[in-house]
């Protein structure tokens, strides 16, 4: 799952892009509003974190454009701010949460992971595919009842393909939502996490889960 | 002294009433007892008269015809009244039987004016006498022929004889009367105050009434309601001015009210930042077994924060004491160009870094006297405004102005936003750039804190804009006495 991570302070940036790195986000930051928006136009973030207090541009109108531009991106909004008036003009910019400074980290995932649930309509933690289940809120994978160790990345690529389930979903888009600019990956690298991903998965003696179409991508499940 | 303007007002209105209502009584009292007195005399006179009509005279004799007289009040038991006729040798001619053998005092006066006394009667009452001299008439010749003829046989002329007469009566009634008199005067004069008392007492309520609505008005005012005014409308001409006043004071109240508590807000606001930068660096830190780099990289963070948030807490202690003027200043001889030049030397690496010119141009022999670390303080924190929003390639610039006041100007290109907001850059917690600034040492409180140093000196602090060039120009007090550039300095070794 990719994030864009709009803060201006520094080591607040720098902390939280490192702990949702760890946590499997693909996380791309930026400490202004100007190229916060650039980037949040340029790529389908799967949320974005932002700052409302910004050089350049702040925060709520940045929101405002891109809500007027008709991007649905879920944000959730990071600040100091913490007077009911702030929390109602930024829910009411077009904002999907508040979170007001300081905060502590395992919130900040927790509500970050449920709008990336809701991105996908999905409201549960827990998504099932077959005999495959997942649980996203301690990111642990189980086949046949028995659980599949992923490292973060293979694990953000099954949680990718499982919200998508019985979709088609190509090289690129995987790509654009497990990788951020911070990795120098290629497209070729999805092909080699399918293979890792493949491998931990699949169980001889069933039906191949995830199934490569040709020319087009990839579709975890059925087609529904 | 009374503390109420209520029971003052109302005391000087009833004394005065008082005052006014003995006047009064006194007056009419006088009035009266005057024409009743005079009224008793009067007819003590008439009577008097009536005796004295009563007296003939016959050749050398006296005749005194008391039947004639007809009158029952002289022998009356109850409350009688009395006369006596004194001849011209002292002899008594006659007496009122009620007299019996007592006598009257000799009162002497004429018809036209009688003479008056108070006395104690014989029965011992007190009483009012009259008493006046009369000449009896002459007995007729043609009546008594033969007597008469006897008389002027006798060869002595007939002699007008003098007689005095005097009657009294008790003037119990009278007393009585001026009793009466006093007691309603002294009844009516207690009731009038009494009754002044109740009108005055709703007068001075009725008038201070605006006094109590406005007391009222103000109690409601609290700290958390200071936009609240109090009523014109309503008020008495004598309290415009007053509640003008207060409505004045009071928004300058809740001016400084709002100013303290955006100001609270903001440090709050200010302190959160680090607080969650600090708090998520550690939490992500300790979120995993890391190594040790990992966590010296974590802890160098911290410290980074640790040390711009205490950085920020002594700003906000030293403008508290400024604003507080708890500061304790030690003027002393300071040579500016040397101080410039050290505090400088904070930020010399990071500017021409960033390829900032430097250029001091102040003489080095000028020296000011002031307190050297305040003036460091200001010193530093303008430099470091600077350094933090001259443009990269810019110029900073010290140098002398001001011929009568001794003045320095710093000044910076790089200003890049409207003129106007030249005028928010005392203001605490302002920034040209809304942000924090990347590596954020800069809180927005060196300039407030220049301004109020340079207060705190007896000088001042100002901003201006000139394209895009930002001066601050600090000002010391006084002229060339404490600011100077001074002979002595000069053989001191630098």
């Amino acid at each position: 799952m990719r994030l864009l991570l709009i803060e201006d302070y520094h080591p607040l940036q720098k902390a939280l892009a490192k702990g949702l790195r760890e946590a499997g986000f693909a996380v791309d930051v930026t400490g202004d509003g100007e190229e916060g928006l650039w980037y949040a136009r340029g790529n389908d973030y799967d949320a974005i974190i932002l700052d409302l207090m910004l050089p350049k541009m702040d925060g709520l109108t940045l929101l405002k454009k891109l809500r007027a531009e008709g991007r649905q991106t879920h944000v959730l909004i990071l600040t100091a701010k913490d007077t009911l008036n702030d929390r109602v003009t930024g829910l009411n910019a077009g904002g999907d949460d508040y979170v007001v400074k300081p905060f502590a980290f395992e919130e900040l995932l927790a509500r970050v992971r449920s709008l990336v649930r809701r991105k996908y309509q999905d409201k549960s933690p827990s998504i099932r595919i077959g005999d495959l289940r997942i649980e996203t809120a301690d990111q642990r994978v189980w086949r046949d009842r028995e659980e599949v160790h992923l490292t973060p990345r293979e694990y953000e690529l099954l949680e990718y393909l499982a919200h998508r389930a019985g979709q088609v979903v190509s090289r690129t888009e995987i790509w654009e939502h497990v990788y951020d600019f911070h990795s120098d990956a290629s497209s070729n690298v999805v092909d080699v996490y399918v293979g890792y991903l493949r491998r931990k998965i699949e169980r001889e003696a069933k039906p191949p889960l995830l199934q490569t179409v040709r020319g087009r991508g990839y579709r975890l499940g059925d087609t529904p | 002294m009374m503390r109420s303007l209520r029971a003052r007002l109302l005391a000087g209105m009833v004394a005065g009433m008082v005052g006014l209502l003995i006047l009064f009584g006194v007056a009419v009292y006088a009035a009266v007892h005057r024409s009743l007195v005079d009224g008793f005399n009067a007819s003590l006179a008439v009577t008097a008269k009536a005796v004295a009509g009563q007296i003939e005279q016959k050749g050398q004799k006296l005749k005194f015809e008391y039947d004639d007289l007809k009158m029952p009040e002289f022998e009356r038991k109850d409350n009688p009244e009395y006369f006596e006729i004194w001849q011209d040798d002292g002899k008594v001619l006659a007496r009122s039987p009620s007299l019996g053998t007592a006598d009257l005092p000799r009162l002497s006066g004429s018809v036209a004016a009688p003479g008056f006394q108070a006395l104690t009667l014989p029965n011992g009452r007190p009483g009012r006498a009259a008493g006046l001299e009369s000449t009896p008439r002459m007995e007729d010749q043609d009546e008594d022929a033969g007597e008469s003829r006897g008389d002027r046989a006798s060869g002595l002329p007939a002699k007008a004889q003098r007689v005095l007469v005097v009657t009294a009566r008790e003037s119990g009634e009278l007393e009585s009367q001026l009793l009466r008199l006093r007691w309603i005067l002294l009844g009516g004069s207690g009731g009038a105050i009494l009754l002044s008392l109740l009108v005055a007492a709703a007068v001075v309520r009725r008038g201070l009434r605006p006094m109590n609505s406005l007391a009222a008005q103000i109690a409601d005012i609290r700290a958390d309601h200071l936009q609240a005014r109090v009523a014109r409308q309503g008020m008495p001409a004598e309290m415009t001015g007053v509640v003008r006043r207060l409505n004045d004071l009071l928004e300058r109240l809740q001016a400084a009210f709002e100013r303290e508590r955006s100001f609270t807000a903001d440090v709050a606001h200010e302190l959160r930042t680090p607080l969650a930068g600090l708090r998520s660096t550690l939490e992500v830190a300790m979120s995993r077994d890391r190594s040790a780099g990992e966590y010296q990289e974590a802890l160098g963070d911290c410290l980074a924060v640790g040390k711009r948030m205490q950085s920020m807490v002594d700003n906000l202690l030293m403008l508290a004491r400024l604003d507080a003027g708890q500061v304790k200043l030690n003027p002393q001889p300071v040579r500016l160009a040397e101080l410039v030049d050290s505090c400088w030397r904070y930020f010399s690496d990071k500017a021409s870094a960033r390829r900032i010119v430097f250029e001091n141009a102040l003489p080095p022999n000028l020296t000011c006297t002031a307190d050297r670390e305040m003036l460091s303080l200001v010193v530093s924190n303008v430099l470091a405004n600077a350094a933090e929003y001259a443009n990269d390639g810019g110029r900073i610039r010290v140098s002398p102005s001001g011929s009568d006041r001794p003045e320095l100007t710093f000044s910076n290109t790089g200003w890049r936003i409207g003129q106007e907001e030249v005028a928010h850059v005392f203001d605490r917690f302002w920034r040209a750039d809304p942000s924090r600034g990347g590596q954020g040492v800069h809180c927005g409180l060196g300039l407030a804190l220049v301004q109020r140093a340079m207060n705190a000196m007896g000088g001042r602090a100002a901003a201006s804009v000139q394209g895009d060039v930002f001066s601050v120009a600090v000002t010391f007090p006084g002229s060339g006495r404490v600011c100077a550039e001074g002979q002595s300095a000069t053989n001191e070794p630098r």
